[in-house]
């Protein structure tokens, strides 16, 4: 127990200092919810190389930690229902991909989370004017997500047999 | 296990679909710029009839200036943590909305329905 | 924005699709320059009958105008007795009533007072001596117009001007033009003045937006079917002396000064253009707490009063077709009964 603590805290701490590096890199457009997500990467070998319980744990505690330090009451909510439904498709696929596909996995889960985070905006701004950038939020998670899948698939390649 | 060539299939699809049909939004046109905040129209701006350049501030989550000019507006300064508003900067056509989402904002172009103006 | 709204757009977009394979209403556009200003008249149907709206609208300027030498009017006011035609008989008989009925604050008579203040020439807008406004204001009294038989009749002296209910007349004329020709579907906006025949082609009511005072925004939007909406506004045309001081085009009839009572824009809506042409002026002149007891009085339109204290006061029957769309401006319902 005390081992799994120390490892996730790592982890925890791993996706927090990819989070804080993001938030450094402005964004190349101006448009909500578009990142790129590299603190995804964590989350992305915690669930193949640990499991969903750890991963979601991470992510939660990642994604309250970093709203703490740069974000607002509004921007949690947006932050929190991204991450959760781009979990449940990470979840969803984890089993349904190899090893070799772990960026169909991070491909989806990106455009989840742009999906959950308009859908989420949409209810918080009580306007649904905002659904208008779902389209653009699915193709910018799919070129992000696909990026730091493949990020992953190399970092999980290298660690799989050290982390559990 | 799918194959590789399927997934790819799929998403290739799904890119195409999602880019086809944000280009149509985003080149959509219109003139009638509506400020909402917290889900309320707070101001009705005819883009078209706008002769000087002004601004003002609107207050909710947090404090937005909003900027507007001859057929344009924009979010010119604003306290929210991301300020993706003040980046998306002037917005004339109507494609795409000024969103602050941490501030409750968001500024939407269109032609609207109105069918006439009394004045 | 609501679901219905999305609703509606995916109908709209049908009813789009539908015109363009041409199973719908065709669209036909007139749109000319007449009466000072900018008018736009979209009808739907088969017929075109663009070319008849504009000869309309021209022949009732020819009648109407007081500035051209050859109108009924112009010649009235010269002649100080005509013979005028059915379209100014019948405008000049509404004008009267509307003047009774608000106890005169709306004056066809008032225009040689508007002429000393500049607002009918282009040399320009002055402030008039008060012996001048005072001497001027012995030919102001609508109760002095004789009209019967066909005939016109002024005091030395006076002069009329339609100005004030000539284009809500034109809207109303414009649509019995339109009710003849079996077109259910229009919206006439003579410069400002709307005027909106039945629904949308696809049936839904059309939205007609107020205008802020001195802005270029949208103060607020209505849902309407079958129905005239006439604002008169000091800010539409005013001018400003060396001190500031700031003098609108609608002058009190009882002063012969510009109104300046706290009202920045009065809005009528009915179903008789005319009537709302002309209440929207009157109400201007009377201020609010009068034009509100008028109201209560007759109960025979709808209006929406905006006060420079930033209150919009909307009558109980545009409480359900009005949507706020600046929130600087409180609504305000009007009561009833006092």
């Amino acid at each position: 127990m005390a081992k799994r603590i120390a490892r996730d805290g790592v982890l925890l701490a791993l996706a927090l200092i990819l989070y804080a590096v993001e938030a450094q890199i402005p964004s190349p457009v101006p448009v909500p919810g578009v990142k790129l997500g590299i603190s995804n990467i964590i989350t992305l070998a915690a669930m193949f190389c640990i499991g969903p319980a750890d991963a979601l744990c991470i992510l939660v505690c990642r994604i309250v930690m970093g709203q703490m330090f740069a974000g607002n009451a509004v921007s949690l909510i947006y932050a929190v229902s991204g991450g959760l439904l781009s979990y449940l498709v990470m979840y969803m696929l984890h089993k349904a991909v190899t090893h070799k596909q772990i960026w169909v996995c991070s491909v989806f889960s990106a455009a989840a989370h742009g999906v959950g985070q308009i859908l989420s905006a949409a209810m918080v701004m009580k306007t649904t004017a905002v659904f208008i950038y779902i389209p653009f939020l699915v193709c910018s998670g799919i070129i992000t997500g696909l990026f730091t899948g493949l990020c992953a698939g190399f970092v999980i390649a290298r660690i799989n047999n050290n982390i559990k | 296990m799918m194959k590789t060539k399927t997934w790819i299939a799929i998403i290739a699809v799904l890119f195409a679909v999602c880019a086809v049909m944000s280009v149509l939004i985003f080149t959509r046109k219109g003139h009638v710029a509506k400020v909402v905040l917290d889900g309320r129209v707070i101001r009705t701006i005819d883009l078209d009839a706008v002769t000087e350049e002004y601004s003002f501030e609107v207050r909710g989550e947090g404090t937005n200036v909003i900027r507007v000019r001859p057929g344009a507006i924009c979010v010119s300064d604003a306290d929210c943590p991301d300020r993706i508003c003040v980046a998306h900067g002037w917005e004339s056509s109507g494609g795409a909305p000024v969103v602050c989402a941490p501030n409750k904002l968001v500024i939407t172009i269109s032609d609207e329905d109105i069918d006439g103006v009394t004045f | 924005m609501s679901f219905s709204k999305h609703m509606r757009i995916i109908a709209a977009a049908a009813a789009g699709v539908l015109i363009m394979t041409g199973c719908g209403a065709k669209e036909h556009d007139a749109a000319f320059f007449a009466m000072d200003t900018y008018m736009q008249v979209k009808t739907y149907g088969n017929e075109d009958v663009s070319a008849d709206i504009e000869e309309l609208v021209r022949a009732l300027e020819d009648d109407l105008s007081v500035t051209d030498e050859q109108s009924d009017v112009y010649r009235l006011d010269h002649e100080g007795e005509f013979g005028v035609s059915d379209d100014a008989y019948e405008l000049i008989g509404t004008s009267l009533d509307i003047s009774r009925r608000t106890d005169g604050a709306l004056d066809m008579t008032v225009y040689p007072v508007l002429r000393a203040w500049g607002f009918t020439s282009s040399t320009g807008y002055r402030v008039p001596a008060e012996d001048e406004i005072s001497s001027l204001m012995e030919y102001v009294d609508y109760r002095r117009v004789d009209i019967s038989e066909r005939t016109v009749r002024l005091p030395e002296g006076f002069m009329i001007d339609l100005g004030a209910t000539a284009k809500g007349y034109t809207g109303d004329r414009i649509c019995a033009l339109l009710a003849q020709k079996d077109i259910t579907s229009a919206m006439i906006d003579l410069g400002g003045n709307i005027t909106a025949l039945g629904t949308k082609p696809d049936g839904r009511p059309w939205k007609v937006a107020v205008r802020c005072p001195y802005e270029e925004g949208y103060i607020c939007t209505l849902d309407i079917c079958n129905m005239s909406v006439i604002t008169s506004g000091g800010y539409e045309r005013y001018f400003e002396d060396e001190d500031g001081n700031e003098y609108c085009h609608i002058i009190d009839p009882a002063s012969g000064h510009p109104v300046r009572n706290g009202i920045l824009s009065v809005t009528v809506a009915g179903e008789n253009g005319t009537l709302c042409d002309g209440l929207s002026t009157a109400y201007y002149v009377m201020g609010a707490e009068k034009a509100v007891q008028k109201w209560r009085e007759y109960k025979d339109h709808e209006m929406i009063i905006i006060t420079d204290d930033n209150y919009m006061l909307v009558t109980p029957g545009l409480e359900d077709i009005i949507t706020v769309t600046d929130d600087r401006y409180t609504l305000k319902v009007i009561d009833d009964e006092d």
